[in-house]
């Protein structure tokens, strides 16, 4: 047993976990409030990345700025999705929505390939040392995507459990009825949640984007990984989500010794097969929702 | 009741969920401060009429008037706003927020968090409960939760769905006494009840549904001394056509 290459594989998931953690808690947050796994969240991922790089460039290089760029395009992409898409299914079986969004991911891609190409993009950042720590080599921009999406996920979990519009939202999706019975406006709280998943998913996008290269698949491929911590954590639970992409993260990695870099994403999902059969509900659903 | 316009009327009201007419011709009126039962057996389409009122069934023709107002050309949120508050049959609360998100929920009153504390001096087994998740409370505890949220925005008329089904005896009558008082306090009651003998003892009309269709409509006084009222209910009804109900 190499200690230190057990900790590094285990820091890479924890950075890859974290990641994978924004469109998992965005699927979660649209699971909870509209019934459905939305299929489209990789691409907009995709999108997101696509749009911070262009920004970026645009920006003078500023890679604050790209970030900013990406997560507007992408929460007002999926806005648009909501508005002349997803609305229309409210009430009906989740399978028309699931379908839908599967349509809408696959012209997200297209129209990003026809425009842009194939070519896989980097951002531009200055390439830093690594340091050590302890037994950990740590490269800096690990480290800000780390502290990005630990203060994306707050700034979530602020909005929907601090502030009013959060507290509607989770009424919305206790009982959408009797929120709007309760004077609450759910078309536009639906807005508002649409914004938020769209804001949520570009940022995993473009951290990931940051940390690999992107690519017009990138999206797609994350969507797998995202959608087994969402189960992993009990759909529609958020701290679940992002508890379940840390494990699938970190398993993961740790797994590349014994399986190869290519069978990684099968542990992911042999871990979520095989909690689901020891816990039907999600490993992390500690509050057995009324649902 | 006094000659005034009534508060809530509906005018030949008929709808339904799908091509079927669940409703038909429903003429019925509640005045300020009044309590009025709608009864009937299981199926007979109480809270069909109580979903109509409160803009939730898909299908309607006819004409409800609140306060002056067309109801049925109003979404479904913009009901509070007017004054009408409802307690539907199931779901009455949100499970997943905390007793107190429950009543903050309501955001247009005024001063939010002196109505806040009178509706814990009102409902005192409340208070301590203010940080729990309502769905973990017992079937007495919700349903004054549902209470407590709607008489936070002071509404003129509540429309409560059979709010005593599924509780013990001496919660039942708790919640009865409950909302006899109400009219004090300004509110109107559209009282959905099964229970038609309890229900007409608070209140002052009923209407008996049958089908869908109003098939008695009187003082409480006088429907709970009407023989046809026993008929109804041990299911051979008054139309000819009259099956058991589902
Ligand atoms: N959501 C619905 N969709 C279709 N039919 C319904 C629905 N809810 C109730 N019904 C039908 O409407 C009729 C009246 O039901 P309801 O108003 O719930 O009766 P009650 O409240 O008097 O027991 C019943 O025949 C019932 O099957
Ligand atoms: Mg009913």
């Amino acid at each position: 047993m190499d200690f230190a290459l057990f900790a590094n594989l285990a820091f890479n998931g924890l950075i890859e976990g974290a990641v994978i953690a924004l469109p998992a808690v965005a699927l979660t947050l649209v699971f909870g409030v509209m019934g459905f796994p939305n299929a489209s969240t990789g691409d907009v991922m995709t999108a997101g990345a696509y749009a911070a790089q262009t920004g970026q460039i645009a920006m003078a290089g500023s890679i604050v700025a790209g970030v900013i760029v990406g997560s507007v395009a992408s929460a007002l992409l999926a806005l648009v999705f909501y508005l002349c898409v997803f609305r229309f299914f409210q009430g009906r079986p989740s399978m028309y929505a699931l379908v839908a969004s599967i349509g809408l991911a696959f012209a997200t891609r297209s129209t990003l390939t026809f425009f842009l190409g194939y070519d896989q993009r980097v951002f531009p950042i200055p390439l830093t040392r690594a340091f050590s720590f302890g037994p950990l080599r740590i490269v800096p921009s690990d480290l800000y995507i780390l502290a990005t999406s630990v203060g994306a996920i707050v700034l979530v979990f602020l909005l929907l459990y601090v502030t009013p519009l959060g507290r509607r939202m989770r009424a919305v999706a206790d009982n959408p009825d009797l929120a709007r019975s309760c004077g609450i406006s759910s078309h536009r709280v639906l807005s508002a949640m649409w914004l938020i998943a769209g804001a949520v998913t570009g940022l995993g996008g473009i951290l990931f984007g940051i940390k690999t290269v992107i690519t017009p698949l990138m999206g797609w491929e994350a969507l797998l990984p995202a959608f087994a911590a969402m189960i992993l954590g009990g759909i529609g639970n958020p701290a679940g989500a992002i508890a379940g992409a840390l494990t699938i993260g970190i398993a993961q990695e740790l797994s590349t010794p014994f399986v190869g870099f290519t069978y990684k994403i099968g542990v992911g999902f042999a871990i979520m097969v095989l909690a689901l059969v020891l816990r039907p509900s999600g490993l992390f659903n500690l509050s057995a929702r009324v649902r | 009741m006094n000659g005034s316009q009534p508060l809530l009327a509906t005018r030949d009201l008929t709808g339904g969920y799908g091509e079927i007419d669940i409703l038909t011709g429903i003429e019925m009126t509640v005045a300020a401060r009044e309590i009025v039962t709608i009864a009937g057996t299981n199926g007979s389409g109480k809270s069909t009429l109580a979903k109509a009122v409160m803009g939730f069934l898909p299908r309607t023709a006819g004409t409800i008037r609140f306060d002056g107002i067309d109801l049925l050309a109003q979404p479904a949120e913009k009901r509070l706003a007017l004054g009408i508050a409802y307690v539907p049959q199931v779901a009455n609360i949100f499970p997943s927020l905390s007793v107190e998100e429950n009543l903050l929920v309501i955001e247009n009153v005024a001063d939010r968090r002196a109505r806040l504390e009178a509706m814990y001096a009102h409902f005192p087994a409340l208070k301590p409960l203010r940080r729990r998740r309502a769905g973990s409370l017992s079937g007495g505890e919700r349903q004054q939760v549902a209470f407590a949220r709607t008489l936070m925005p002071e509404p003129k008329l509540m429309v409560l769905d059979e709010p005593t089904a599924a509780l013990s005896p001496a919660i039942v009558s708790k919640i009865l006494a409950l909302i006899r008082t109400l009219p004090e306090a300004g509110v109107a009651v559209l009282l959905v009840e099964q229970r038609a003998r309890e229900a007409l003892a608070i209140s002052d009309r009923g209407y008996i549904l049958d089908q869908g269709r109003i098939v008695l409509a009187d003082t409480a006084a006088a429907l709970l001394s009407d023989t046809r009222m026993a008929e109804l209910y041990l299911g051979h009804g008054l139309t000819e056509s009259d099956k058991a109900p589902s």
